[in-house]
Formats: structure tokens, C-alpha cells, sequence
């Protein structure tokens, strides 16, 4: 944009024409103005008796001017709802403050129908200072209140989305609460002559998780355990998890044989996700336990597929990796290897299965360093000899002190020979 | 990631972290891949700087994929953290290890 200083040369006979046909349309009189205005006009008395009024404000209340001037008071004109405001609110500030603008209030109009206006009123005052006469502005408020309306009703639409999206939000919760319950076991069942204790953290409550366990018998003197990982998070873990943890417990009643537990388990997750393009698979270690009665030890018989190794903590205060190297992921490939380990627990030895949400928390100030199997190791000696529940308890207490460190989902399985009662 | 071609087969070099996004890309490459029956699929990881379960899981896909076109598998350089996961997964037993690119693109001896 530039301007020269220039005038164009069209502008001097433009602005000749247009002045005259201003004034061709300004001619009306002062008096047509105030009457024809697109705005109600009145003037009263200090005690509202209306003075003077416009036609447009007559043709809006529908009334004669006879009927008006000098008849009635402006609160007159007001619904019932306005004169109170009228009383209470516009007059004593008008008075005190000598005008009073853009209050919204309602006339009655002939026909009983109301009118939203918005109304400003001055006082005149004579020459010495005294109050001669309100002058009042009335404007036609309507589309402004139909505008106000819709601003209202589109705040309340908005609002009632609201409501039903924090109403869906809460079903959903729940709906994942009671999916994830039917991950994991409500509660671990009676094993005669073992105790058990078990642990989940949760990292996120909106995401079903991925880390499943579970103890159930199989014959008249046998418990099935196991405890595992799926790869990944969210829906799509869950139903890898609910398929496990399910297949696992049919197979095991099939034939508790932890290998064959496995291989039934991965062959139902290769089967079901190889084509998919989106391989599913887990880490599982699947165990019996037998105890014994008359010497209150448990045998253990376990087998891992791609699974960090258990921990067995001793009575005399040792604990130990029992390691299950070279066990694959269960579900990679169409056949796979499991890798076997047994143990025995004397009473006051405790067998404890973790998945790497334990092992992986990144602990340290800038949260680089892993937890890791050394500090995993040093921390059950600390606990070996104590119960079940109290090495859970003291593993939980862990994982709360990991706070933000702790990103991943956490299950911890712990099954012991109780040791004897003094 | 980048692509290249050697005497075995084509080679995919992975750097930075192998995680959820950057598995998902891994995946994505796969796809348009070129794997004829016999080569061999390296996945070079020599400037991989991080592996999570995500990035397992693209390896995985990786492994099938050449699978599915009857070729050979291997990864090179494989860095000690993952390397230690790929053991307690037991899939060190199942993927061919090598410890850089060059022996990793190393032709077989022919067998009869």
C-alpha cells in the first residue's frame, strides 16, 4: 500500500454528488427523527410519569399515545420481574449515579407477549442542579435474546456431551477393571501345606495389562502355578493374556507336565496370530508343586519359555537364581524349546516368580540404570527365611519406592513350604 | 534405517532406538523389501542405541518375513543389552549372531 500525497482525480466530483444526496435523505426533521428512530424514546418524570414517548416505542407496546403520556409510569411498562428489578436495582443507581446503561429487561406488549429490550436511561438536570426528567433509550433486545438462547442451549449441549463422555469414560473403566480381573485371580486358592502370596502393579489404570499369574489344583495332590509376561499392552495384550492364561489352565488339567503345558500354549498362539503380520507371543514359566505331607517339603517342577529365572529363597537366609536358560518365547515359532528346572522347598523356603517389570525399573536420579538381577538377587537374601506374604509385602514396598521409575506392569508370584511353628 | 545391498542379500541398518515407533517403521521397510529364495536378511544393529519388547517384537517380524521368502536370517552386532535380552528370551538360539556386518554378509560355504 502507498499513498503519494496525490488526490485522484475521480474523488473531488464523487464526493460532490454523494454530499447531495445526503442531503436529499437528511431532510427530515428532528422530530421525524426521534419519532421513526429504530429505537424506543421516552422521557419522564422524577416519578416515571411518562412525559413523552416515541411512535416506535408505542408501535412495539402496541399502546395509543393517549393511553401513555401523562397516564402511566414507566415501570408500567415492565413485567412483573421488571418492575421489581426496576424498583430495587435501576432507579435507586439512576438516582445515585444520574444514568444507568444497557440493562436488559422485558416489556409487556399489547397482546400480553413480553419484549427483551435493553434500556438506558440519563437524568436531566436543570440549571442549578436539580433533576428535571429522566430521558430513556429502549433498544429491541429479541435477536440479541435469541442469540443469547442458543449461546445458552449450545452451553448446555456442550455440557450434556460432557456428562455422556465422562459417563462412557467411567463404563469404559470399569468395563477394563472387570476384564482385567478376569486376567488375573481374585484370590489365590488354599494350597494345604504351601502358603502363597501374589502382587500386581498396575502401571497405567486405563491399560490392561499384559502380566498374568495364577495357582489351581490338578489332580488330588498336585497345584499347577504359573506366571508371564505378553508382549505389548493395552486390548490386544489382553486377549493374548486372557487366551494364555486360559489355555494354560486347560492343558494343565490335560497333562500337567510343565513342557507340555507349554508347548500346547505355544502352539495355540502360533497358530492363532502366525499370517496375522503382528506376531503375539510371551514369556511363561509354568510349575507344579507337590508337597509332602509327612516332611512338609514341596517338590517343584517347572519349565520356562523365555521367562527371567525364578528366585529361591532359603530358610538359612541364601537365595538363589534357579536358572532356566535357552526356553524360548512362547509363541514365536511353530515348535519350541522349554528349558526344565526342579527344586525342593524345606519349610521356611520360599519360591518367588517375577516378570521384568521388577527387574527393568530404571532407578538412580536421571532414572538411566536398571534395577537388575544382581539388586534383585542381594534384595531376596536380605528377605529369605521370611513368609510368602511377608517377602511380598516387602517386594511391594520396593516397587512403590520405584515411583516413576517403575513404567511397566509388575506381577509377583511367591509360593513356600511353611516353616515350622515354634 | 537404510537399506543396502551386499553380495548375500540386503542389509538394514538400524540406528537410535528400536522402540514402538521406530519397530512399527522396521516393519513397514519389511514390506518392501526384495528377498529372493536364498539370500540372506541382515539386520545390522551396530548403532542401535535402544531395544524395547516392541523392538523384540519387530525382529521377530523381520525373522518370519525371511522365513516366509525361504531366506537365511542374521543380525549383526547386536549391542550387549539386548543381546542379554535376545539370551534370557532364548531367541540368541534361534537368530544367527554375528559380530559386525562383514561376517555377517560373508557368503556360506556351498553345501551339497
Amino acid at each position: 500500500m502507498c499513498r503519494t500525497g496525490q488526490p485522484d482525480p475521480h474523488d473531488a466530483g464523487d464526493e460532490q454528488t454523494s454530499d447531495a444526496a445526503f442531503a436529499a435523505l437528511l431532510e427530515d426533521s428532528a422530530e421525524e427523527l426521534y419519532e421513526s428512530a429504530p429505537c424506543g424514546y421516552l422521557s419522564t418524570l422524577m416519578d416515571g410519569t411518562i412525559a413523552k414517548v416515541n411512535t416506535t416505542l408505542l408501535g412495539w407496546l402496541g399502546l395509543e399515545r393517549a393511553a401513555v403520556v401523562g397516564r402511566m409510569r414507566f415501570p408500567d411498562l415492565l413485567t412483573v420481574g421488571g418492575k421489581l428489578y426496576h424498583e430495587t436495582h435501576f432507579a435507586p443507581l439512576l438516582r445515585m449515579q444520574g444514568e444507568i446503561g444497557g440493562i436488559a429487561l422485558e416489556v409487556k406488549r399489547a397482546g400480553g407477549a413480553r419484549m427483551p429490550v435493553l434500556v438506558s436511561s440519563v437524568v436531566k438536570h436543570g440549571d442549578a442542579g436539580e433533576p428535571l426528567l429522566i430521558r430513556t433509550t429502549v433498544f429491541d433486545a429479541r435477536d440479541r435474546r435469541a442469540y443469547e438462547e442458543e449461546l445458552l442451549r449450545g452451553r448446555k449441549a456442550a455440557e450434556e456431551a460432557r456428562k455422556q463422555a465422562e459417563a462412557d469414560r467411567a463404563r469404559l473403566q470399569e468395563a477394563l477393571a472387570v476384564l482385567q480381573q478376569s486376567l488375573l485371580p481374585a484370590t489365590l486358592p488354599p494350597v494345604p501345606g504351601v502358603e502363597t502370596a501374589a502382587h500386581y502393579h498396575t502401571a497405567s489404570p486405563d491399560r490392561l495389562g499384559g502380566d498374568f499369574y495364577d495357582v489351581f489344583p490338578v489332580d488330588g495332590k498336585r497345584f499347577a502355578f504359573f506366571l508371564g509376561d505378553v508382549c505389548g499392552k493395552g486390548p490386544q495384550a489382553a486377549a493374548v493374556t486372557s487366551l494364555t492364561r486360559y489355555t494354560l489352565r486347560a492343558a494343565a488339567l490335560h497333562d500337567p507336565d510343565p513342557v507340555s503345558a507349554l508347548s500346547t500354549l505355544n502352539k495355540v498362539l502360533h497358530e492363532r496370530y502366525t499370517g496375522s503380520g503382528d506376531p503375539r507371543y510371551c514369556t511363561a514359566v509354568f510349575g507344579t508343586l507337590e508337597p509332602d505331607p509327612v516332611t512338609g517339603q514341596v517338590a517343584i517342577h517347572l519349565a520356562s519359555g523365555g521367562h527371567p529365572p525364578v528366585l529361591v529363597l532359603r530358610a538359612d537366609g541364601t537365595a538363589d537364581f534357579l536358572p532356566t536358560p535357552g526356553g524360548l518365547l512362547v509363541g514365536v515359532l511353530p515348535s519350541a524349546r522349554f528349558v526344565t528346572a526342579t527344586t525342593c522347598l524345606a519349610p521356611g523356603d520360599t519360591l518367588l516368580l517375577y516378570t521384568d517389570g521388577l527387574t527393568e525399573a530404571r532407578t538412580g536420579q536421571d532414572r538411566t540404570s536398571l534395577y537388575g538381577d544382581e539388586a534383585l538377587l542381594a534384595f531376596a537374601a536380605r528377605h529369605a527365611g521370611k513368609s510368602p506374604t511377608d517377602v511380598i509385602q516387602a517386594l511391594t514396598d520396593l516397587l512403590d519406592g520405584f515411583g516413576a521409575g517403575l513404567d511397566d506392569d509388575t506381577a509377583l508370584l511367591a509360593l513356600g513350604a511353611p516353616a515350622p511353628t515354634l | 534405517m537404510t537399506a543396502r545391498d551386499a553380495a548375500t542379500g540386503p542389509v538394514l541398518e538400524i540406528a537410535g532406538e528400536l522402540d514402538h515407533v521406530h519397530a512399527n517403521t522396521l516393519r513397514e521397510v519389511l514390506t518392501t523389501l526384495t528377498l529372493r529364495p536364498g539370500q540372506r536378511l541382515v539386520l545390522d544393529l551396530a548403532a542401535m542405541e535402544f531395544c524395547d519388547s516392541s523392538g523384540i517384537t519387530a525382529l521377530i517380524a523381520a525373522y518370519r518375513h525371511a522365513q516366509a521368502a525361504h531366506a537365511d536370517f542374521a543380525l549383526a552386532a547386536v549391542p550387549a543389552p539386548t543381546r542379554r535380552i535376545l539370551r534370557i528370551v532364548g531367541l540368541d538360539q534361534t537368530f544367527r549372531l554375528h559380530p559386525d556386518s562383514d561376517t555377517a554378509t560373508r557368503p556360506r560355504p556351498t553345501t551339497t
